[in-house]
């Protein structure tokens, strides 16, 4: 069996055959027989798996990838990362990229367009995108019921809350920095975020829904963190009249 | 000839450690902490001695604060192999309430774990316990031979072993000695994974990568299991997408973040980690070579 003159299909499911056969145990010599490929091609599809799991085993297509243009210079990215790790200005529960830009602008004299901060938060793994919510209503899912049973009562009996947020904390894997991010999306789906440089505790998480229900009586669809056993946070959104909090359950995907 | 992978090696000789310490001892044991190589050894004492159950009953030293998806697996598996399963918790350590937050990983580990265990040997006249150590995990256990022969009082002394050419093991014992027995310690955590594949072996959930609520607790992700676990002022568990390498008392052992969440990505991470497992287990980092103190004072 000549490996030598497959299309890139073929050789790609000889490659991750010969990975199933190395993670089943055989050594590469039986490997080779029975895929039909070279050791060192088996030896590289190996490797690759262990660099980069099943994504990396088929062989690499050719071009420059998405997002590998011009990045920012490095001071400005340090002026971007000072500014999300403070509180924003005028009460306002995160930073947009357009408050961003305009108070790098009036405080730093920087230029920055929205879309370029938004590449940067691209390339910095900021982005977040919104949960497609509504999406899960009609769904035979288990988000589908979750939606059905935890969400949409809520929104249908708080016909006045006028704020409806998606809200949420994770740990960024960041390669140089310890960046926790809280994200949040209103309505229409804008991304706004705040950083810290270490996990959020509950006095942040406070402030936060604070600054939330000062726009008005709101929804928050809220995930990554068990709010549930902080006592501050407990007592305070038992104090609100109108704002009112939906936890994800845990282990549910949501994601876009 | 067709020759044994290298998997198949590992499991004929582990095999053959096990029917050798059925033949040469009158009453042997098997540890069995809930972990992946517990579920290794357990499957490998059934293939051991199949058709019939193995001849001896499992032992599980408790105490009390593992994770509460082990103690669910302990019960389902113990229902479903159809062996003895005995559970020990040492009653001095339920009666001053011994636990990891007020009285430190050390005491804890002492008290619950390595004299809970001397006292579930003594109790039950064990001579003979097979224990899922590996020489990969840690270096004190990589001097450990296969065949480890412990005092009266349990005590090992890492400058008196036998030598174990050529496969051979001296199961000779003085009067009121024991031995303990690690028929997996050549495998490597690479090597468990594999086999757990191929076998398909059961295994606590926990190995698996899913959200958790964790704490960080000087670098170590701890998971928050219950309400017994005490917060800082403030604190709030995040809700990380985390799993185990190793298994022990949740306040003690500490997740990493992974993505893994089946056993073939688990096997990709293994073949690129650079890390012993033990790396999550606070009670290793106690102070310089504790594992090698804990061993010589009875733990296993």
């Amino acid at each position: 069996m000549n490996a030598k003159h497959l299309s890139p299909g073929s050789l790609n499911e000889r490659r991750k055959q010969a990975v199933r056969l190395r993670l089943d145990g055989h050594t590469v010599l039986k490997v080779t027989q029975q895929t039909g490929l070279s050791a060192p091609t088996v030896s590289a599809a190996w490797k690759a798996f262990r660099e980069g799991g099943w994504a990396a085993v088929p062989v690499k297509t050719r071009g420059r990838l998405k997002g590998q243009a011009n990045v920012l210079d490095a001071s400005f990215q340090e002026v971007l990362w000072q500014v999300l790790n403070q509180a924003p200005p005028d009460d306002a529960p995160a930073w947009s990229s357009a408050g961003l830009a305009d108070w790098l602008k009036e405080n730093h004299n920087l230029e920055l367009t929205q879309r370029a901060i938004e590449h940067w938060w691209e390339s910095e793994g900021l982005k977040h995108e919104p949960w497609p919510l509504v999406r899960f209503a009609k769904q035979r899912s288990q988000q589908g019921r979750w939606y059905r049973q935890s969400v949409e009562p809520l929104f249908s009996k708080t016909k006045e809350a006028t704020q409806r947020w998606q809200v949420g904390v994770r740990r960024i894997a960041h390669p140089s920095r310890s960046v926790y991010q809280f994200y949040l999306h209103g309505v229409r789906g804008r991304l706004l975020m705040r950083c810290f440089e270490r996990p959020p505790v509950a006095a942040d998480y406070v402030s936060l829904f604070k600054a939330l229900s000062r726009q008005g009586p709101g929804v928050v669809v809220f995930h990554g963190a068990l709010l549930e056993v902080s006592p501050e946070v407990k007592q305070w959104l038992a104090e609100q009249p109108a704002f009112w909090l939906v936890p994800v359950p845990r282990n549910l995907a949501i994601t876009a | 000839m067709t020759s044994l992978t290298h998997l198949q090696r590992l499991e004929a000789e582990s095999i053959q450690i096990m029917r050798e310490v059925v033949a040469e001892t009158e009453n042997p044991v098997m540890l069995y902490s809930v972990g992946k190589d517990s579920a290794v050894m357990l499957h490998l004492a059934r293939k051991a001695f199949a058709p019939a159950p193995p001849p001896f009953p499992l032992l599980h030293v408790d105490t009390r604060w593992k994770f509460r998806a082990m103690y669910e697996f302990r019960d389902h598996m113990a229902e479903d192999i159809g062996m003895d399963l005995l559970v020990h918790i040492n009653p001095e350590g339920i009666e001053k309430d011994i636990n990891p937050f007020t009285h430190g990983s050390a005491i804890h580990t002492d008290v619950m774990k390595t004299e809970g265990l001397k006292q579930a040997l003594d109790k039950y006249g064990f001579d003979a316990a097979f224990g899922g150590a590996r020489r990969d995990e840690e270096k004190s256990r990589a001097k450990e031979r296969i065949f480890s022969f412990r005092t009266a009082q349990h005590r090992w002394d890492p400058k008196n072993q036998r030598p174990e050419l050529w496969k051979l093991y001296n199961t000779r014992k003085h009067a009121k000695e024991s031995i303990r027995v690690f028929p997996i310690s050549n495998w490597t955590e690479l090597d468990i994974w594999q086999y757990i594949y191929l076998q398909n072996i059961p295994i606590v959930p926990l190995y698996y990568s899913a959200e958790r609520p964790v704490v960080e607790r000087d670098g170590a992700l701890i998971m928050v299991d219950d309400e017994r676990m005490p917060l800082e002022p403030g604190e709030v568990p995040m809700m990380r997408k985390v799993r185990f390498r190793t298994l022990g008392c949740y306040p003690l052992t500490g997740a990493i973040e992974s993505e893994a969440d089946t056993l073939p990505a688990i096997i990709q991470e293994m073949l690129l980690t650079k890390t012993s497992e033990r790396q999550g287990r606070v009670i290793d980092n106690d102070s310089a070579a504790s594992m090698e103190k804990k061993k010589q004072e009875g733990y296993f």
